[in-house]
C-alpha cells in the first residue's frame, strides 16, 4: 500500500488561501436582480438556467477555485508516494534472532531461543509478530502477522550457523521488515563487539523500539584462525581468546583421513602453529580441527584445498636485483613456498627495464622496493602489467622516487606522495638516502586499518596487532576521494591506499618494508601482512580457493566445509573474526542504534527525495491545476 | 360608422389622437377613464374626415326626454314635424359578456400601467359603450375559476355595478382559461357576443378549445391578448433571476443570449392563436398594453356589427 508524503511539507499552509474564494462566496456575492415577469412559459423555451442548476454550478465554480488553490500549494509541497502500510495495519514486534557462529558455542542458541519464544508469546495481543535470523546476512522466516503459533514454530526449527555478526545489516533489514509500522525490535544476541561494524550504512525509524535480549558468552574460545598449504606442509593456526592458557591438539585430514595429530600450548590471547607435513598429497581437502568443548564449536575446524593451488609469483624490483634488498620481504615469503605459497624472486630496476620481458610472463605480483635504473621501457612496462591484471605494490622506501611512479602510472594510478615537513624523499638522481629507521624528527607513528574488514587485515584480527609498529619515517600519501583508503597513520594521515584500476591492483604503501624507515618487518604482523597483501594483489590472476561463510550464494556454502564452484573445490571457513567473544554493553549496543535513527532519518529523507524525483507528482498536480483554472474560466464567463 | 376590421393589430391614423394608456390610468376612477376613451373616441370619430368608419343606421324611433339632441334626425323633423332619433345597429338586443383575466400574470407592467389595469379600463369602455347603446352588458373575472360574476343587463344602473365591480377587483391566482369558459360557455343561455379580455398565458390548446365552446353556442367572440410591451421586445439587458408571479419558481437568464429564443416562442404562439382563433371565426386581437384603448372599442365596434 501507499501513502501520500510530502518533501517540503510547509508549503501546504499555502493551501489556506483557498478560504479566500469560500469567503467571497459566502460574504460577498454578486446579487443578480429579481425581475417579476409574467411570459415565463415563452422564457423557459429559451435556454435558461434553473435557480438550483445555477446554484450547483456556482458551488462548481467554487470548487474548481479551490482546487486550483490547494493543487498550487501542494504542488509546492513536492508529493510523493511512499510505500507505507503505516497506522492503518497497527503496531508491530520483530524478534531479530542472532544465529552466527558465535552462538554455536553449548547451550548458547538455546538461551536464544527462549528467549525468542518469550518475545513473541509477550508480545502486545494487539501486535503483528514476526521473526528475523541474522548472522553475515538476515532472512525473514516468520512474516509479520498475526500467526504467532507459526512464528514459535519458525524459531522452534533454528539453529546456529557459521555465519560472521553484521548488526548494522540485520537491524537495517528488520527496520524496513515493519514498511512503517510502528513497534518493539527485540534483538536476541550475544553483543559480540566484532559484529558492530561502524563503516557499512543502516538505520532503522525512530518509531520502532529497541530491545535487547543478551543471551551472555563463553569467556573464552579456541579457534582455528587459518589453515593452508605451504609448500610441503600443511599450516593450521590456532588463536587463544581466553585469558587462560590452554593446550590443544590439532588433528590434520586429507579427504577426511587422518593424517597426523599436533599438540599445542597456547598462551593466554596467543596464537600458535600447528604444521604437519603432505608432500605426498597433491590434491585432496584438508582440515583441521581442535576439540574445544566450550567455546564456539563452529570454528573448530578449518579447511583448505590442497589441488590447484600454484604459489603466487612474486616479483620484486629492488636497487641492483639482490634479494638482500628486499630481505624481509623475501623472509616473509619463503616462509609460504611452494604450493598455496609463493615464489619469490628480485630484479634490478635496469633488468626490469631490458627489452625482453619475458620474466614478466608468469608474475602475479610486482613489489617496487627501488626505482633506481627504472628506464622509459620500464616505467612502460610497469603501466602495462598493471593494464593487463597484474598486481603492484608500491611502497615509499628510501630508494622509491614518486614522481616517477607517478609518471610511469599517470592515467592508472591517482594516489601520489610526497616528504612529509621536515622529512626528506631521494632526490630525481637516485640518491642513496642511507637513511635507517630513527634518523628521522624523533617523532615516530603507528598505523591501524580504516577498514578492518579489507582482505588485507583478515588474519591481523583488529587494530591491536598493528597497533605495536612504529614507524620513524613516513609519505605524505596523496590519495583522492576515488581511491580506498584501508589504513591510516595515528596522526591520520592515509597509510595503505588499495587503488581498484580497470586492470590489475595497487597497493600504496607509504613507508618501506626493509626495516629502513619503520620497525614493521620486526613484528609479528609483518608476515601475514605481507602474504595477504600479496594474495590480494595476486587475486584477479589466480583462482580463489578459500572463501568465508557468506560470501558464496550457495547453500552448500553456509556451513564450513569443501564445495564445489563451478567445477573447482573451494574451501569455506568461518570469518575469524567471528571467534574473539569479546563483548560490547548493551549500553554500546543501544548508543550504536540511536546513531542508526539519525542515519535512518537521513537515509529516509535521502530516499523520499530519489522517490519525489522519480514519481514528479508536482508536474501533475501543476497541470491539474491550469485544468482546474480553465474549467473556472468557461464556466465563470457562461454564468454571466 | 361602419367600423372595419383593422386587423390582428390596430393601425393608427394620425388623424386620431387618443389619450396614453398611462395618462388614462392617472384618472381617478374607472367611470372616468373609461368615460373619457368612449366619449374620446366617439368625439373624435365625429370630428375625423376618416370616412372609412362609420355605424350602421337601422330605424327611427321617437324622441324620448333625455336622449342625446345630437341624434334627432333634422330632416325627418323637417318632413315630419316630429322629433325622432336615429336608432343605429348597435340599438338592437345583443347579450355582451365581458370576460376579464384577473390571474396573477396579469399584475405584470413595465410601464405606467399593468396588463389588469389595462384590462380593466378595457372592459370598463366597453361596457361604457354598450351600455350607452342600450345593450346587456354583464362581466365575469376569472383566474383559475370564476372569480365574480355580474349578469348581462341593459340597465343604466347596471352600468355602475359593473364599473364599481372593475374598481375593485384584485389580482387572482394562477392561469387556467380552460375550466372557467367552458362553465361560462354552457352557463350562457342565447347568443350574443363575448368579449375576452387575457393574457393567454396558458395553453394555447386549452384557450382555443374554450373559446370554440361559445362559438358552438352561436356567440361571437372577440379576443383581446394583453401583452406588456418589454413582453413583446424582452429589452432586458443584464442577467437576473426571472421570477414566474404565477408560480413563483425563478430561472437565470442571460438576457442576451436567450432573447432570441424568448422572441421565437412568442412569435409562434401568436401565429398559433391568430391561425387557430381565425380558423374559428373568432376576431383575435393583440393588444400592448401602451396602446391607446380607443383601438381597441373601434375593433369592438367593428364586430359587434356582426353580432346582429
Amino acid at each position: 500500500m501507499f501513502g501520500l508524503s510530502f518533501l517540503s511539507p510547509l508549503f501546504l499552509v499555502g493551501a489556506a488561501a483557498a478560504a479566500i474564494p469560500i469567503a467571497i462566496h459566502l460574504f460577498y456575492r454578486r446579487a443578480e436582480p429579481i425581475v417579476d415577469f409574467a411570459a415565463m412559459r415563452y422564457l423557459r423555451r429559451a435556454p435558461v438556467e434553473q435557480s438550483r442548476r445555477r446554484r450547483l454550478r456556482e458551488l462548481v465554480l467554487l470548487a474548481l477555485r479551490v482546487s486550483a488553490l490547494v493543487l498550487l500549494a501542494c504542488a509546492f509541497a513536492r508529493p510523493y508516494l511512499s510505500e507505507s502500510v503505516a497506522a492503518l495495519n497497527g503496531d508491530a514486534t520483530m524478534v531479530l534472532i542472532d544465529t552466527s557462529a558465535s552462538l554455536s558455542a553449548p547451550g548458547r542458541f538455546d538461551a536464544a531461543r527462549e528467549l525468542a519464544e518469550r518475545a513473541i508469546r509477550e508480545a502486545p495481543p494487539t501486535h503483528a509478530v514476526g521473526v528475523m535470523a541474522f548472522a553475515h546476512a538476515s532472512d525473514e522466516i516468520a512474516p509479520l502477522s498475526q500467526d504467532r503459533a507459526g512464528a514459535l514454530a519458525a524459531v522452534a526449527q533454528l539453529k546456529a550457523g557459521a555465519g560472521a555478526t553484521r548488526y548494522r545489516a540485520a537491524l537495517r533489514r528488520a527496520g524496513d521488515a515493519f514498511n512503517g509500522r510502528a513497534g518493539r525490535l527485540v534483538v536476541i544476541t550475544d553483543l559480540q563487539q566484532s559484529g558492530w561494524d561502524p563503516a557499512s550504512e543502516g538505520g532503522i525509524p525512530d518509531t520502532i523500539a529497541v530491545e535487547v535480549e543478551d543471551i551472555g558468552g563463553p569467556s573464552a574460545n579456541l579457534a582455528m584462525t587459518s589453515l593452508r598449504a605451504e609448500g610441503a606442509e600443511a599450516v593450521a593456526v590456532v588463536h587463544n581468546f581466553s585469558p587462560r592458557p590452554a593446550t590443544e591438539q590439532v588433528v590434520f585430514a586429507v579427504d577426511d583421513r587422518r593424517i597426523g595429530a599436533v599438540p599445542l600450548t597456547l598462551a593466554p590471547g596467543g596464537s600458535a602453529e600447528a604444521r604437519v607435513p603432505v608432500d605426498g598429497y597433491r590434491s585432496g581437502a584438508l582440515s583441521a580441527s581442535i576439540t574445544d568443548r566450550e567455546g564456539y564449536l563452529a570454528d573448530n575446524v578449518r579447511y583448505a584445498v590442497l589441488d590447484a593451488a600454484s604459489a603466487i609469483s612474486v616479483l620484486a624490483v629492488t636497487a641492483t636485483g639482490h634479494p638482500s634488498e628486499a630481505l624481509y620481504l623475501e623472509r616473509a615469503l619463503g616462509i609460504a613456498e611452494g604450493t598455496g605459497g609463493f615464489r619469490f624472486r628480485a630484479l634490478s630496476g635496469a633488468a626490469f627495464s631490458q627489452p625482453d620481458a619475458a620474466f614478466l610472463g608468469d608474475v602475479d605480483v610486482l613489489a617496487i622496493v627501488s626505482t633506481r635504473g627504472v628506464e622509459q621501457r620500464g616505467r612502460d612496462r610497469l603501466a602495462q602489467f598493471v593494464r593487463s591484471g597484474g598486481g603492484l605494490l608500491l611502497t615509499a622506501g628510501p630508494d622509491v622516487e614518486p614522481e616517477l611512479l607517478r609518471q610511469a602510472l599517470d592515467g592508472i594510478v591517482v594516489t601520489s606522495w610526497a616528504a612529509r615537513s621536515g622529512q626528506a624523499l631521494p632526490q630525481a638522481s637516485g640518491q642513496a638516502s642511507g637513511q635507517a629507521s630513527g634518523q628521522a624528527s624523533g617523532h615516530t607513528l603507528s598505523f591501524a586499518p580504516d577498514d578492518s574488514r579489507h582482505p588485507v587485515f583478515r588474519l591481523l584480527g583488529g587494530a591491536g596487532t598493528l597497533g605495536s609498529v612504529s614507524f620513524a619515517r613516513a609519505a605524505l600519501i596523496d590519495a583522492p576521494a576515488s581511491a580506498n583508503v584501508i589504513a591510516r597513520y595515528s596522526d591520520g594521515s592515509p597509510a595503505l591506499v588499495d587503488e581498484r584500476t580497470t586492470g590489475g591492483r595497487v597497493l600504496v604503501f607509504g613507508s618501506d618494508l626493509n626495516y629502513r624507515w619503520n620497525d614493521f618487518p620486526l613484528q609479528p604482523a609483518f608476515v601475514p601482512f605481507i602474504h595477504e597483501t600479496l594474495r590480494y594483489l595476486a587475486t584477479p590472476r589466480t583462482a580463489r580457493s578459500e572463501y568465508l561463510v557468506g560470501d558464496l550464494q550457495a547453500v552448500a556454502a553456509a556451513m564450513p566445509g569443501i564445495v564445489d564452484l563451478q567445477g573447482r573445490r573451494v574451501a569455506v571457513n568461518t570469518d575469524p573474526r567471528e571467534s574473539d567473544p569479546a563483548r560490547m554493553l548493551a549500553e554500546t549496543f543501544q548508543a550504536g542504534i540511536s546513531r542508526l535513527n539519525a542515519s535512518a532519518a537521513q537515509q529516509a529523507r535521502s530516499e523520499a527525495r530519489q522517490q519525489e524525483d522519480s514519481q514528479g507528482l508536482w508536474w501533475y498536480g501543476l497541470l491539474l491545476m491550469v485544468v482546474s483554472l480553465a474549467a473556472e474560466g468557461v464556466l465563470g464567463r457562461r454564468l454571466g | 360608422m361602419n367600423a372595419q376590421s383593422a386587423g390582428t393589430q390596430l393601425t393608427r391614423p394620425s388623424e386620431l389622437r387618443f389619450l396614453d394608456p398611462a395618462i388614462l390610468a392617472r384618472l381617478a376612477t374607472i367611470e372616468l377613464k373609461a368615460r373619457a376613451v368612449v366619449e374620446g373616441l366617439l368625439s373624435g370619430l365625429h370630428r375625423s374626415p376618416f370616412k372609412g368608419f362609420s355605424v350602421e343606421f337601422a330605424e327611427y324611433r321617437q324622441y324620448l326626454p333625455g336622449d342625446d339632441l345630437s341624434r334627432i334626425d333634422w330632416k325627418v323633423y323637417a318632413r315630419s314635424d316630429r322629433y325622432y332619433v336615429k336608432k343605429f345597429e348597435e340599438e338592437t338586443n345583443v347579450d355582451c359578456h365581458l370576460l376579464l383575466d384577473v390571474s396573477a400574470s396579469m399584475g405584470y407592467g413595465s410601464g405606467g400601467v399593468t396588463k389588469l389595469e389595462y384590462g380593466s379600463v378595457l372592459a370598463a369602455s366597453l361596457a361604457y359603450l354598450m351600455n350607452r347603446q342600450r345593450d346587456a352588458v354583464g362581466l365575469t373575472t376569472f383566474d383559475d375559476a370564476i372569480v365574480t360574476m355580474v349578469p348581462p343587463s341593459a340597465r343604466p344602473s347596471h352600468l355602475r355595478s359593473i364599473l364599481v365591480t372593475l374598481d375593485r377587483i384584485g389580482l387572482g391566482r394562477r392561469t387556467d382559461v380552460s375550466k372557467p369558459l367552458h362553465v361560462l360557455a354552457d352557463g350562457i343561455g342565447k347568443r350574443g357576443l363575448i368579449v375576452f379580455i387575457s393574457d393567454l398565458l396558458d395553453e394555447p390548446e386549452r384557450i382555443v378549445n374554450g373559446l370554440r365552446h361559445f362559438r358552438f353556442r352561436g356567440s361571437e367572440v372577440i379576443v383581446f391578448h394583453l401583452l406588456d410591451p418589454a413582453e413583446l421586445t424582452f429589452p432586458f439587458e443584464h442577467a437576473a433571476r426571472f421570477r414566474d408571479m404565477e408560480l413563483g419558481d425563478e430561472v437565470m437568464a442571460v438576457p442576451s443570449v436567450v432573447r432570441r429564443e424568448y422572441l421565437d416562442a412568442l412569435h409562434t404562439a401568436l401565429d398559433r392563436y391568430k391561425r387557430e382563433l381565425g380558423a374559428e371565426g373568432i376576431d383575435y386581437r393583440l393588444l400592448d398594453t401602451s396602446t391607446p384603448l380607443e383601438y381597441a372599442l373601434m375593433s369592438y365596434l367593428s364586430t359587434r356589427g356582426r353580432a346582429r
